[in-house]
């Protein structure tokens, strides 16, 4: 029986049994014999310089087996090295695992213990006394760019931590011919995907070696960390099922294992610690809040000449992730459109808050708010249709491959075709039409209340709106990118993209492979069962991954990491190309065994045929690995491949020429989405009524799959926008400490979104596939608020800022300040 | 000062000693080694934590431990053999080999086949949530899902394969109890 084609299938997935039946392997479910429990005291102040530390009393508590104090964090680690999300840092700012000397936000970690229980670790951290000398609290990006601002770090000289630029094409001869300037200041505010599993870690010092366990997306990350502020370089980092990511486990975690394998090493005992929910809301890395003076300009039939962005990117506490906000925007700079000239200055201000770390999407979500923004801005302007401005200025299907004015290249798109799939599926017309007749049943109701709340207006008076817009989705990183705003970088955060897999034919017929890559949920051993199904001619049943991420096991490199939409086109390649390797020496084997031609045999269901024999991969197995009398001369034994792929078309533009130009990315998806939303007038809340999303992710290899990240990635995108998000104090006290105040969306505020796929082949990737991952999460702010501004229109209200919380809303319909 | 507790898990009776401040989450996990119900926050949002308490549907980061004294506990562990479970209609179900289960509960499978789960660290909690609520309501509308299951978060999914997942379920569940009379 021939096995059933799984590339393009939605098999299901591998992964889903164990989970369902509470048999998943998370950090936290792991235990060693003696095992100890870290907790970690964390500041409660802002900004604060730390005095005395009086660590004796935690010391002296039953069960406290070790402490570590600020003194001691500075004086036994090493600062971390500033990486790439702290190019363009020109001044030496040292940041260590802990606090030492001030404390920057609530919940940096100042001290650590580790016990024989938990409660006892917690016990002690009560009991740990820190003299804090408060310091006035830098909350606003206003504030941290006053003259006359406390300041954060005495190297810096100031709060603003950066300032570049990158510009593209003749952006001055744009603005001198355009017909109009269209302007408008746009904010995004500070989010965090908030993965349900927070941090966690299990430290084990052996002999000189140590063993970690931690739900990292980054092995690199920690490695580095290790080797940096500890000086170790024996390190084995092991990374099991992970209770979602969505780049949040990249960075900040580092200094957690740190401090986690430190209390390990002074106890000479395994040490587990496990974040909870207000440390990871506190202290576990915000989404950056950012603010764009945006400038357009265009011509009166709607085409935009060119850009200028001044962006503005609130760092937080931190120096570590200085530009990261802002070089990801080079990831789609230009978005969909065909425009040639753009400017795009950046500056990055520290804060007393919580660092800024990567967030399903990192700066793109901004990028493409900027965009969308300012598409329906010019329409608006100029009196046209949104979509027709849309339409002027989309790249044609017949542009690809599309270089865009900073390097990108866009291997295939069908923008149109998506914009016109997008109109038919949420029935834009009718929309239309519906609305005007709404609006003039209630035109005399509103008349005249605006900027009068306690005017009597009838209860219950609903706006429909819609808003449609368009977004890339970047996918594949390249890891020289930040080198285009910092070529002066003495150390070259590497090129391109480096990842590994294995796959092997075990000795009873089955196959085992192993990725380099770490899954935090992307069902990445399904999708590469289905790859090496398809390769090999084997049943997906008899195909498993041998586990989770190993430092010592897997083969990985720069792109193992689970960012950047990496999995897409680094794993996928790695997968196939050993794959397709094992294949070949199945087939060399398989020939001298049955004596036929190589070129004559075919493999399916396991069993290579051909017109007159047979042979089953579990007797070819036997033979690979008992019999070396059948072995073909030369033959290495075994029935193993280990590939390691890079993007074959990783140039031109890898590396970046002398006018920034550079390949941040390798393949570009895209989407329009089409919102539907009814807006309360009296309470401000916004209700999504339909959610329409048609996408093109190049190749499906598992369309259940991609459809899952699509309505993720929307879900989170869509709750950003109506509502949740960090707030904090004018003292920098985080005032969103749990989910439920931050405002995370549950099934009844998140809609029934609707997909279609309309995948284009990338003509570059292995099997034509492009990225799903950060994907929804892009454009669906500014989606949400598109159709908030058009609903509220007939007030005249203009969105520039999002959340669009209930209260947000209703001050904008009642004309009162922000 | 600690209590000696009585209770039966999954089936199983247990004793247990612990501290007047233990969670009923951590005497699961931690003591008892049922590591599939997970702490998500500790505070009573997340629903990753969500048990069956004498039938009823409990997030046990909000009970003491040494409030379940005497009840009957099951865990995502016990669901795919609750069919004695009081309240839970389950598809009787027999321990497989080496402890794992022979039949899955339908709210199980259907979470397979629908694709209801990406990171899985949710999943338990949803799978116990979905199951006591079709065992007290074996049709519900979307909207009645969607309003019962507001008692759990999901980062990854964006709540749609689950919804469908729990509408298969309840479908299947039905048949079953159609045929079965």
């Amino acid at each position: 029986m021939a096995a059933e084609q799984q590339i393009g299938r939605s098999a299901p997935g591998k992964e889903a049994p164990r989970h369902v039946t509470g048999r998943g392997r998370f950090v936290d479910d792991l235990t060693l014999p003696r095992m100890l429990y870290a907790g970690v005291l964390r500041s409660p102040y802002g900004h604060a310089r730390i005095g005395r530390v009086d660590a004796a009393k935690a010391r002296a508590l039953s069960g406290v087996r070790a402490v570590v104090t600020p003194e001691e964090i500075q004086r036994r680690l090493r600062p971390f090295k500033p990486g790439r999300y702290a190019a363009g840092l020109k001044v030496a700012v040292p940041e260590y695992a802990g606090a030492v000397g001030k404390v920057r936000y609530v919940g940096e970690p100042v001290a650590a213990v580790a016990a024989e229980t938990r409660a006892m670790a917690e016990d002690a951290l009560e009991l740990i006394e820190v003299d804090y000398d408060a310091l006035r609290a830098v909350v606003t990006i206003e504030a941290a760019a006053d003259p006359g601002a406390p300041v954060l770090y005495d190297e810096l000289g100031g709060n603003i931590a950066w300032r570049g630029h990158v510009a593209y094409g003749d952006v001055e001869a744009a603005f001198t011919s355009a017909d109009r300037i269209v302007r408008d200041t746009l904010k995004i505010h500070r989010y965090s995907s908030t993965p349900l599993e927070p941090f966690a870690c299990l430290a084990e010092w052996t002999l000189g070696k140590l063993t970690v366990w931690c739900n990292a997306q980054s092995p690199d990350v920690i490695c580095d960390a290790l080797s940096e502020a500890l000086g170790l370089d024996q390190v084995r980092v092991i990374v099991p099922d992970v209770g979602g990511g969505f780049g949040q486990k990249i960075h900040l975690i580092r200094k957690y294992v740190v401090l986690t394998a430190l209390l390990a090493v002074d106890t000479g005992r395994p040490v587990k610690w496990i974040e909870d929910r207000s440390e990871h809301m506190m202290a576990g890395g915000h989404s950056c809040e950012q603010e764009f003076d945006v400038e357009a300009a265009v011509r009166a039939d709607g085409e935009v000449l060119g850009l200028t962005i001044r962006d503005t990117d609130d760092v937080g506490g931190s120096v570590s992730t200085l530009t990261i906000h802002f070089t990801n925007k080079l990831n789609n700079l230009f978005n969909v459109y065909k425009v040639q000239h753009l400017r795009l200055e950046g500056r990055s201000v520290v804060t007393n808050k919580c660092p800024v770390v990567p967030n399903r999407g990192i700066g793109k979500p901004g990028m493409c708010f900027v965009w969308e923004r300012m598409m329906d801005r010019v329409a608006q302007e100029l009196g046209l249709d949104p979509i027709q401005v849309r339409r002027r200025n989309l790249i044609e299907a017949g542009a690809f491959p599309y270089t865009a004015p900073n390097g990108n290249i866009y291997g295939s798109g069908e923008y149109e075709a998506l914009l016109d799939k997008a109109l038919a599926k949420v029935e834009y017309d009718t929309v239309r039409r519906q609305q005007q007749a709404e609006r003039s049943s209630v035109a005399r109701t509103l008349s005249g209340s605006r900027g009068e709340p306690d005017k009597a207006r009838p209860t219950g008076t609903l706006l429909t709106g819609i808003g449609v817009v368009i977004g890339l989705e970047p996918g594949g990183r390249n890891a020289a990118r930040d080198m285009a705003i910092f070529p002066e970088s003495k150390q070259m955060p590497g090129a391109g993209g480096v990842e590994g897999a294995t796959v092997k034919i075990e000795r009873n017929g089955s196959v085992v492979f192993t990725l380099g890559s770490v899954s935090c949920g992307q069902s990445h051993e399904t999708t590469a069962a289905q790859i090496i199904a398809d390769v090999l001619g084997v049943g997906i049943d008899r195909v498993s991954m041998t586990g989770g991420f190993d430092s010592a096991l897997s083969p990985w490199g720069v792109s193992s990491s689970n960012s950047g939409n990496n999995f897409h086109l680094y794993d996928v390649g790695a997968v196939h190309g050993a794959a397709s390797r094992l294949r070949d020496k199945l087939l060399t084997l398989a020939a001298h065994v049955l004596q036929a031609d190589r070129n004559t045999l075919a493999v399916d269901d396991g069993v290579v045929y051909d017109s007159t024999n047979s042979i089953t991969f579990a007797e070819l197995g036997r033979i690979a690995y008992s019999n070396q009398a059948l072995l073909p001369p030369g033959f290495e034994p075994g029935l193993q491949a280990t590939w390691y792929h890079s993007h074959p078309h990783a140039d031109p533009l890898m590396l970046p020429d002398r006018q920034g130009r550079v390949r941040a990315q390798y393949t570009f998806s895209s989407a329009v989405h089409a919102a539907v939303v009814e807006v309360d007038v009296d309470t401000g809340r916004v209700r999504v009524l339909r959610y329409v999303i048609v996408s093109d992710n190049g190749t499906l290899i598992n369309p259940s799959v991609v459809a899952g990240q699509i309505y993720g990635s929307a879900a989170h995108g869509i709750s950003v926008a109506l509502g949740e998000g960090f707030v904090y104090g004018d003292d920098g006290q985080l005032l969103t400490l749990t989910l439920l105040d931050y405002g995370k969306s549950t099934t009844l505020e998140t809609p029934r979104i609707e997909i279609e796929h309309h995948p284009v082949p990338d003509p570059f990737t292995t099997l034509g596939q492009k990225a799903a991952g950060e994907g929804a999460a892009i454009p669906s702010p500014a989606a949400i608020a598109a159709a908030v501004e058009d609903a509220l229109s007939p007030l005249g209200v203009k969105v520039r800022e999002l959340p669009l919380s209930p209260e947000r809303v209703w001050r904008l319909i009642n004309g009162l300040t922000v | 000062m600690t209590h000696t507790m009585q209770l039966t898990v999954n089936g199983e009776s247990c004793r247990a000693v612990v501290e007047p401040r233990t969670l009923l989450v951590h005497l699961l996990r931690d003591q008892l080694g049922l590591t599939g119900t997970h702490v998500g926050c500790v505070v009573g949002e997340c629903g990753a934590c969500s048990v069956l308490v004498d039938g009823a549907l409990v997030k046990s980061c909000l009970m003491l431990a040494v409030q379940a004294d005497g009840c009957t506990v099951t865990t995502i562990e016990g669901l795919s053999t609750s069919a004695s479970t009081p309240g839970l209609p389950g598809t009787p179900g027999t321990p497989g080999t080496l402890g794992t289960p022979a039949i899955l509960h339908p709210v199980q499978e259907a979470f397979i086949r629908r694709f209801a789960l990406q990171c899985g660290f949710c999943t338990p909690g949803f799978v116990m949530a979905a199951a006591a609520l079709l065992a007290r309501n074996p049709n519900p509308t979307e909207v009645e899902i969607r309003q019962q299951l507001a008692s759990n978060l999901c980062m990854c999914t964006g709540y749609v394969q689950i919804v469908e997942a729990v509408q298969e379920a309840a479908t299947r569940l039905r048949e079953w109890q159609q045929s079965s009379r």
